[in-house]
């Protein structure tokens, strides 16, 4: 079986074709995002409320269909899962990075894709939001030279779960199956628990 | 949509990415790649001196804007317009309880913006970006980010309750 | 499909399809081995048609010229590289050509000393999918012979003698210099313990040293992050 993709890295089309396709992925994403109802500050809070859980629901889900999807084309040999960016490891300020993001979201109800998916749709609060990514973005720049030792630290490689644990590929992706549809298990639970009050 | 037929739809686009592109999703470098143009425009020497905003300036002196992660933004945006007008849920409003003022809670947005921003500059991206697409390909850091992210989130959810009362 | 799989609602279904998928999963290797596919039917016309050839006298003009649009790769060792090189090459040594991190599009054109190298890592290249990749025909011996140090007949004609200068002039680029035909051939035929005209040394690489295809590559490949 000839391996052929990704395309883009095996010369099939060029850069201009690339940046065609990141507009249609792009609308793709926003689309089923906004499907979602995650184009609503309220609907993405109600996660840190408990009362409605599809932001864990839809995260899981796409993680999930995603990583079956390339575990299966790469052990097909139709994709080249080396060739497939992976984002290097910075743990500490990923870590630190995170928390602050979390604080983020729940404070202003919205993260940087849903930020624009709700302002598509009228939000206000999710223009807001963006002037705010914006701002903080900048004062982020400005601030880079007293940031960058702590925004360097950490070894900078791509690392993975399995070669992290020592664990085979598909021993992994299993244990995130499982607990996926736990945690939907679970999340149905939750929710009927604490049903939502109107929405 | 029912969140799991959403969260497929949401995986086959990232797996599409993936495929096509041998990259995944993204939104923050987006919003870089804006301001790497907009400072390089009014002020290129401070631009290029300052590391992190060099690091979106293309090497060959091409525009900034000609990113894909800024492409793939453009039509998230259009995406979301289309399903929301789809679904009549598209109208403008700001999302807020009875009992907070627009005022405060526009406030409360833009600095959860700003917090965002610093959040995902460490981090090397958001939820787009570490989590669903560095979830998929089971990236370290990426996970680890994303355990973060909830517990940063139900730490201080209980505090800012009041907006949505 | 079983009687219990339909009484299940959607998402138990896609809970049960996923459970499945996951543990069938468990068995996956998603990476790439190491083996590969060759067609033997392409690469034998490639071969034949030598589409995959270039020119020492080509790649001399491209150097001259600063063309940006491929890479000059060294597959001999660091201390031959050192000794002398072609200039604008880099220097990855056969045994690391694959997590170079080349480009599978970028234009790659390879050369050991006298050319077998360089025709075991094309197509080692070309079998995992490098596309764009070419020889330096003959090595750097041909390139010695063709650009470096230019054998030049003694009696050469009017038209052959426009075409001379022009060669002489880029040895000269390369800090080589041209020889004589009869010497050449004088030489050849000396007795083994007969001093022979000694070959010039290489020239130290004076002319544009800095890489083909510079680091750009890299610098770009950021934005591949979020």
């Amino acid at each position: 079986m000839a391996m052929m993709a990704p395309f883009l890295k095996y010369g099939t089309f060029g850069e201009e074709t690339s940046l065609v396709l990141a507009f249609l992925i792009g609308i793709g994403f926003g689309f089923f995002l906004e499907r979602a109802g995650f184009g609503s500050a309220r609907k993405l809070v109600s996660q840190f409320y408990l009362n409605d859980l599809a932001v864990f629901k839809v995260m899981f889900t796409a993680i999930v269909t995603a990583m079956l999807g390339v575990t299966y084309l790469g052990w097909i040999g139709w994709l080249d899962l080396s060739l497939v960016y992976l984002v290097p490891t910075y743990l500490l300020p990923q870590v630190v990075g995170g928390l602050i993001l979390g604080v983020g979201f729940v404070v202003g109800g919205y993260c940087p894709g849903t930020s624009v998916a709700g302002t598509a749709t009228g939000r206000i609060d999710g223009l807001v939001y963006v002037l705010g990514i914006f701002a903080g973005m900048f004062a982020f720049a400005e601030l880079y030279p007293w940031l960058k030792g702590f925004y360097l630290s950490g070894s900078g490689e791509a690392l993975t779960l399995p070669g992290t644990f020592g664990l085979p590929y598909g021993v992994v992706v299993f244990a995130v199956v499982l607990m996926a549809v736990g945690g939907f298990y679970g999340a149905g639970l939750l929710e009927k628990k604490f049903a939502a009050t109107g929405e | 949509m029912n969140p799991y037929l959403a969260g497929i739809g949401l995986g086959v686009v990232l797996l599409a990415a993936f495929v096509l592109v041998g990259r995944g999703l993204g939104a923050t470098g987006a919003f870089n790649s804006i301001i790497a143009w907009a400072v390089s425009s009014v002020a290129p020497e401070h631009a290029q001196s300052n590391e992190f905003i060099a690091g979106y300036l293309p090497d060959d002196g091409s525009s900034p804007l000609k990113s894909w992660l800024l492409f793939e933004v453009v039509g998230l945006f259009a995406g979301a317009m289309f399903s929301g007008l789809l679904a009549g849920r598209a109208k403008v409003t700001t999302e807020k309880g009875p009992r907070v003022s627009v005022r405060v809670r526009l406030a409360m947005a833009f600095a959860g913006g700003v917090l965002m921003a610093f959040g995902a500059a460490f981090a090397r991206g958001c939820t787009s970006g570490q989590a669903l697409t560095g979830g998929a390909l089971l990236n370290l850091g990426s996970w680890a980010f994303m355990m973060m992210v909830f517990a940063g989130a139900y730490a201080v959810a209980y505090f800012v309750r009041w907006q949505w009362r | 499909m079983p009687g219990w799989f339909s009484r299940l609602t959607l998402t138990q279904k896609l809970a049960a399809a996923a459970l499945a998928l996951g543990a069938v999963a468990l068995f996956a290797s998603p990476y790439p081995g190491t083996k590969v596919t060759l067609d033997a039917k392409e690469l034998a016309l490639i071969v034949g048609t030598e589409a995959d050839h270039v020119e020492a006298t080509e790649l001399a003009a491209w150097i001259i010229e600063s063309r940006a649009d491929y890479r000059l790769i060294d597959l001999r060792t660091r201390a031959e590289f050192e000794q002398y090189h072609i200039p604008t090459a880099v220097n990855i040594p056969m045994n690391v050509l694959t997590e170079a991190g080349l480009g599978r599009q970028e234009k790659l054109v390879l050369y050991s000393e006298g050319g077998i190298h360089a025709a075991q890592a094309w197509m080692l290249l070309r079998a995992q999918g490098y596309r764009s990749a070419y020889m330096l025909k003959g090595g750097l011996d041909e390139w010695k012979d063709q650009v470096v140090f230019p054998v030049f007949a003694d009696n050469a004609g009017p038209d052959e003698r426009a075409r001379d200068e022009r060669r002489r002039s880029i040895s000269a680029f390369f800090g080589g210099q041209p020889r004589s035909a009869a010497a050449v051939a004088a030489g050849s035929d000396a007795l083994p313990g007969v001093a022979a005209p000694v070959t010039p040394a290489m020239p130290k690489v004076a002319a544009p040293s800095t890489p083909s295809g510079t680091a750009k590559p890299p610098a770009k490949k950021k934005k591949e992050g979020c």
